[in-house]
């Protein structure tokens, strides 16, 4: 027993070494892929970049609250509603790009009707689960003539920061003093100038 | 028999050329009208309009209503006819244009609300915005001012109410008298700043 316990004993330096040696190794690991996680993928300067996007209001030659898909190839901005011709703005005429959350209720008019039919006003507890939160990506641009113009898409959740990345990476101005996202939905908050 | 048949062919040939005649007819009343947008304001100088981006003053409101606002304005008063030209901030075409009034909004008040509160309980959840408009002689005279207001109480999404209180703006400018003519800017006194 005393034995085993020298013999133990003796070992206990070059184990310990060993583990401390693997604990660097897996902390070492670990901290390079947290690192990886947490910094943004590199953007090739040149590499096509597109999402599913809904058009809200303000690009040009695009129809409000329509679907279609939102791309960035070279220095252009695209947004092409499905089966039509897509409209463009250069990305360095981009002056602010703003992220912003939303939300908002989804299953659009067949969910409306049933609500609408369900007795005794019991369709409202399907509002309660049937919405879901979004991204908005606000960008503001200027025209040939420097007129600006804004426009606002909706995103699905965590889409608007690599959209605004993208942009930045690619040359848009960054917003200046930009705030973090502001929710859109939240509690009854009145704010009155004094 | 043999005398009916071409009285009948004079008929149809003289229905039709009628008919070729008016649709001639209302066809250039429509290019007409497209050429002279508020042609009814008569022999008054036709203003041109330059909208500013929306100042949120002390409200914190999000950047997507802002812009929201700012473009629904632009198509609310590009439907209102009165003027020749809206024009948006920063476009060069402002400086050649010799009558240009400038519309200034301010944002006073803004209550966030919410699209699933408002689904579930009807009474609550409703977003509630109150801005301050000046409309103003490129001298800085103000023309007309008032507080207007855009609620979207029951059913719709939060931006709703910038497409609303645009509306109210545009409604508020073409009801107010006197816009069109020459008069303009010698009648109106200047009144409250900001």
């Amino acid at each position: 027993m005393y034995r085993l316990f020298v013999l133990r004993n003796d070992k206990s330096d070059c184990v310990g070494g060993r583990a401390l040696v693997s604990l660097w190794a897996l902390l070492l690991c670990a901290g390079n892929s947290t690192l990886a996680q947490s910094t943004a993928p590199p953007v090739s300067p040149n590499a096509p970049f597109s999402i599913r996007a809904t058009h809200l209001l303000g690009f040009p030659n695009s129809k409000n609250n329509c679907n279609g898909t939102l791309s960035i190839k070279d220095d252009t901005l695209r947004f092409e509603q499905d089966a039509k011709p897509g409209a463009e703005v250069k990305i360095a005429s981009v002056q602010g790009e703003f992220l912003g959350s939303e939300s908002k209720q989804v299953g659009g008019t067949p969910v409306k009707v049933g609500k609408a039919a369900a007795p005794f006003g019991s369709g409202r507890v399907v509002s309660l689960f049937a919405h879901k939160k979004y991204d908005t990506l606000t960008l503001e641009y200027v025209d040939g003539d420097g007129g600006v113009h804004g426009a606002i898409f909706q995103v699905h959740k965590g889409q608007g920061e690599l959209v605004r990345n993208e942009l930045v990476a690619r040359g848009a101005s960054s917003s200046p003093g930009e705030a973090p996202p502001t929710k859109q939905s939240t509690s009854e908050v009145a704010h009155e100038d004094k | 028999m043999k005398t009916s048949k071409p009285n009948s062919w004079v008929i149809y040939l003289a229905a039709s050329v009628m008919i070729a005649v008016a649709f001639s007819g209302r066809l250039s009343g429509q290019t007409a009208a497209v050429k002279l947008p508020g042609g009814s304001s008569g022999s008054g100088t036709q203003w041109c309009l330059q909208v500013e981006r929306i100042d949120p003053g002390q409200v914190d409101l999000a950047h997507s209503f802002q812009v929201a606002i700012y473009e629904n304005l632009l198509e609310e008063l590009n439907k209102t006819k009165r003027f020749k030209y809206v024009l948006r901030e920063g476009d060069s075409k402002a400086s050649e244009t010799p009558d240009l009034l400038i519309l200034k909004t301010m944002v006073v008040k803004y209550t966030a609300g919410s699209e699933t509160k408002r689904a579930v309980t009807t009474v609550s959840g409703a977003t509630k915005l109150t801005v301050r408009s000046q409309l103003l002689t490129r001298e800085g005279r103000i023309v007309l001012e008032s507080t207007v207001n855009g609620n979207v109480l029951f059913f719709g999404s939060d931006l709703r109410a910038t497409h609303n209180l645009a509306r109210n703006i545009a409604k508020m400018i073409k009801q107010s008298a006197g816009l069109g003519s020459d008069q303009l800017a010698r009648d109106w006194q200047p009144s409250l700043g900001w």
